[in-house]
């Protein structure tokens, strides 16, 4: 049986410039080391961190952040902010692209990863699906976020977040958000589209626990052992150049401005109700969508027209094709594919300030 | 203009494993990502490109793209100079996606060693076997799992 390294610590949580330094040598020991695959599972220090192109300034509020000593970083993955924290599980995993059950192909990357992650989460009792393209959900809510860089030859760099409990009232104090028009409304909307182990189960879940879930997960999906284990010298070395080149580096955290990093809003008046959107850009991709109003519709589908938009172009062609490939009649009831698209498009246009 | 196995893979240009392009026109080499890396990846929503006069060697990692969560990088097909860069992704980077041949270029190098870079490269009869194997590779890690 193949065996994995393993380099876990979920008692002692780690800064940001840590957690991302180790994770950032993960595919290099791979590729440069002769390592065999390293999966790190740990818990961050309270702390918002980035997705690698996003712009910080306009992703977060960084005085409330640092009022209440919330830690701000940028990864090395793409995607977008997530909040971390003693009760969210870190994952980094470095494993060669064309490792036996690893599926070929971005999107096989993927949806082989999200497999495992899915059966961690079935070992603890809770059903949840891959939402293609990078999430997973139970039943319409995100409980898991991935994403993926591929910087050196051949070794892949898989990040994954697992909500075990989640601050949403923290989560709207530190990063900019829509102006929705009340406190209430922005946490009902967050809290409709976010849900944790504990949510899920109904009781807090030991972290070991959940450790172990994932653990067992990927042993059986490919069929490894784990050998606890911890970085040698040369990894040391490397965490350390990644901590003072990236991680502790202003110039890594604050780059990626985007002078067109911009919200927009819109409202209108459907046969099925008032359809309000949310819109942030950075340039001209959506980071973010937030599909909301008074019309008849379920969870589970207005988060399918929101994965299906983020992380995409804002362009009519674009928003028309993305919408296509999960639209279905009377997904939104009284709304047409029409309709919605229009309503994203004068949300491109109606800029506000955050 | 060949399309092999529903990818467009224009006959006259030379390709990376990585999945960039070279085209040569009057001694400097066009570079962009092809069509089979643009339907896999989806929208390329960023883009990360080195700046012009750096230096690059061939097969160097010498920009990233994102698409959706996902990072990959831009190999450079040949070594040289960077001479020219797409300034009209930094507005649209999907035109990498729309017009991966035409207007979705990524930058001009102009090469230093191109006669014997270009025999690294596939061209012509040597892509159908490569189209092939990365098909057959996604398939088979698919079946596995």
């Amino acid at each position: 049986m193949t065996s994995w390294r393993l380099f876990e610590d979920i008692v002692n949580p780690v800064s940001t410039a840590l957690g991302l330094s180790i994770d950032d040598t993960l595919p290099l020991s791979l590729s440069q080391h002769g390592s065999p695959p390293i999966l790190h599972l740990y818990v961050f220090k309270p702390s918002a961190i980035v997705g690698k192109y996003q712009d910080i300034n306009a992703a977060l509020r960084l005085d409330r952040c640092r009022h209440r000593e919330i830690e701000f970083n940028r990864r090395s993955t793409g995607g977008g902010t997530v909040i971390m924290g003693p009760k969210a599980v870190a994952l980094g995993l470095g494993i060669t692209l064309d490792h036996p059950g690893l599926k070929g192909g971005i999107n096989g990357i993927f949806e082989s990863l999200s497999a495992v992650l899915l059966a961690a989460l079935g070992d603890l009792g809770i059903r949840a699906e891959f939402r293609p393209k990078n999430d997973l959900e139970v039943r319409g809510k995100k409980i898991a976020g991935l994403s993926a860089s591929l910087e050196t030859e051949k070794a892949v760099l898989f990040h994954a977040s697992l909500l075990v409990d989640f601050d949403i009232p923290l989560m709207l104090d530190i990063i900019h958000q829509p102006p929705l028009k009340l406190y209430d409304k922005g946490y009902s909307c967050f809290s409709q589209r976010i849900t944790t182990i504990k949510e899920q189960l109904g009781h807090d879940v030991d972290m070991g626990t959940i450790i172990a879930a994932v653990e067992n997960a990927f042993s059986q999906r490919f069929d490894i052992s784990f050998q606890a284990d911890e970085p040698d010298t040369w990894e040391k070395k490397s965490i350390q150049e990644f901590t003072t080149a990236r991680y502790t580096n202003p110039d890594w955290i604050f780059s990626h401005k985007h002078p067109r990093s911009r919200m927009g809003v819109s409202e209108v008046k459907t046969p099925g109700g008032l359809l309000e959107i949310y819109l942030a850009l950075a340039g001209n991709t959506i980071e973010h969508i937030m599909i909301t109003g008074d019309f008849f519709s379920t969870t589970k589908d207005i988060n399918l027209l929101e994965s299906a938009l983020k992380w995409t172009s804002a362009k009519r062609k674009k928003i028309e094709e993305h919408l296509s490939e999960v639209w279905r009649d009377e997904i939104i009831y009284g709304v047409s594919f029409d309709t919605l698209t229009e309503a994203i498009l004068q949300a491109k246009e109606n800029l506000i300030a955050t | 203009m060949a399309t092999i196995k529903g990818y467009n893979m224009p006959d006259e240009l030379y390709y990376h494993e990585e999945h960039s392009w070279a085209r040569v026109e009057d001694g400097k080499v066009t570079v962009g990502m092809d069509d089979m890396f643009q339907k896999e990846a989806g929208d390329v929503v960023f883009v990360d490109l080195p700046d012009e006069e750096d230096e690059v060697e061939q097969g160097e990692v010498c920009g990233k793209i994102q698409s959706r969560k996902w990072i990959g990088k831009l190999c450079a097909p040949v070594s040289g100079e960077i001479v020219e860069i797409n300034e009209d992704l930094e507005d649209d980077t999907t035109l990498i996606n729309e017009d991966p041949y035409g207007k979705g270029w990524i930058l001009v190098i102009e090469p230093s060693d191109l006669e014997n870079e270009l025999g690294n490269l596939m061209h012509g009869d040597s892509l159908l076997p490569f189209i092939d194997q990365e098909i057959k590779r996604t398939e088979e890690e698919k079946a596995k799992a």
